[in-house]
């Protein structure tokens, strides 16, 4: 095997090692005694406790026994090939990574229930504290708590003062802040919402039906662009059938009927592209439609009778 | 399926290709839901459109128990298009003038009404 060179260097390296491991088996050895013994006399009931943990600690001491018997095994000078112990270890192993996800999930509840145990009390963030305390609510002249019930972690309503203690004051975040969605966050998100219609446009649409190796799906399906006319009308169409009645059609619902079936019908959409300058980066130029719907600012608000169909316009 | 309004209520559509909007009469002859066979008498059809290059008229329909819990529950106006109905002829002007005229009188019921006919 290897040379008797690199044996002689490495021989009193080996000696010291094999000295550490002895007293290092030695203090162990004392201290799996001492736990031994603590169990037997049954200082650590877990009957109460959780079975997961209760599984856990079974399925790695089974893991344990398994490989110091492989060691043993192995140091005597048996091969590991097809060994029976190999297989246990490996269904040991495969069952405990399986545990792992539901020990992620318990790991706030077990956290909580360990820092309970150490301290004796609930951490101040605790959203368990924020439950309702009827009996805070009497009159106590030294202190006057009011904690409300709080369905989300991390909100806290009207957090209160602790009586009498002087802690610090936290001020309860019940007014809304004013929000400064600068000029710059707006052009972004402007130029977001125009880079995903650029990217549904029919253009993009062929290229990308040109270089992907998917096959080809002919389907009849509605206009990718439901445009807003249609939604409408669909809209109109289910509550009419739900309440049994007819709706009328003004004047100006009906030339925006009239405008959206011409820009369809038309061959407007055989030369007409949208816009996708949002990718491409030029000018953006406004199809028709976007114009158009963008016009009025007031709003009538006589005939706004119809009770329920209208929507906020 | 109206227990409180005694009736079943519905959607109607209609498919006529090659004919013309289908009157109500007709549709109202057509036996509906053969298991609760009614007679045409209690069935009231409604709000028909055709839909744009014909051939589809969608609507909807009430068929109700009987004919009385149809005289009370429908409104009015479908009432009297089949004539079980006749709403008053009086004008809006003619109401609202008799009203004008009983704000000025007080006393009992007769002389009310007598004086609604000589002013």
């Amino acid at each position: 095997m290897a040379a008797p060179e690199v044996l002689e260097s490495d021989l009193p390296n080996a000696v010291a090692l094999l000295k550490n491991l002895q007293e290092q088996v030695m203090a162990l050895t004392a201290q799996v005694q001492a736990l031994t013994k603590k169990v037997q006399a049954k200082a650590y009931p877990t009957e109460k406790g959780l079975s997961l943990l209760e599984v856990k600690d079974q399925l790695l001491l089974m893991y344990l026994m398994d490989l110091s018997h492989l060691i043993l095994h192995k140091a005597s000078g048996g091969s590991l090939q097809g060994h029976a112990a190999v297989l246990r270890l490996v269904e040991i192993r495969t069952v405990l990574e399986k545990l792992r996800p539901l020990d992620q999930k318990l790991k706030y509840q077990i956290d909580k229930l360990v820092k309970t145990a150490v301290t004796g009390s609930l951490s101040e963030n605790d959203p368990l504290r924020f439950k309702p305390h009827p009996s805070n609510l009497l009159s106590k002249l030294s202190s006057e708590d009011e904690e409300e019930d709080e369905a989300e972690e991390g909100q806290s309503g009207a957090s209160g003062k602790k009586s009498g203690k002087a802690k610090k004051y936290v001020p309860p975040r019940l007014v809304p802040v004013h929000y400064d969605e600068t000029e710059a966050e707006r052009e972004k998100k402007r130029l977001e919402r125009a880079k995903r219609r650029a990217l549904s446009s029919s253009v993009i649409r062929e290229l990308k039906e040109q270089y992907s190796d998917a096959p080809e799906e002919i389907r009849d399906a509605r206009h990718p662009h439901v445009t807003r006319q249609s939604q409408e009308d669909q809209h109109r169409i289910n509550y009419e059938e739900s309440m049994m009645v007819r709706l009328s059609v003004s004047k100006r619902e009906k030339g925006r009927r009239k405008r959206a079936n011409i820009m369809s019908s038309q061959l407007h959409s055989l030369t007409h592209f949208s816009d996708i300058s949002a990718l491409t980066g030029g000018t953006p130029h406004l199809d028709e439609d976007q114009n158009l719907t963008k016009r009025r600012k007031k709003v009538p608000k006589k005939g706004r009778k119809k009770k329920g169909f209208r929507r906020r316009r | 399926m109206h227990g409180t309004l005694k009736r079943k209520q519905m959607v109607i559509d209609v498919l006529h290709r090659g004919r013309a909007t289908v009157p109500k009469t007709e549709i109202r002859g057509v036996p509906f839901m053969p298991k609760c066979s009614r007679l045409p008498d209690v069935i009231f059809v409604f709000g028909f459109r055709t839909h744009f290059g014909g051939g589809k008229t969608t609507g909807s329909g009430m068929i109700y128990d009987s004919l009385d819990s149809a005289k009370k529950n429908e409104p009015k106006h479908r009432l009297a298009r089949r004539g079980l109905y006749e709403k008053k002829k009086t004008s809006r002007k003619q109401r609202k003038e008799h009203k004008n005229r009983m704000k000025k009188i007080r006393g009992t019921a007769k002389a009310n009404a007598g004086a609604g006919k000589k002013e």
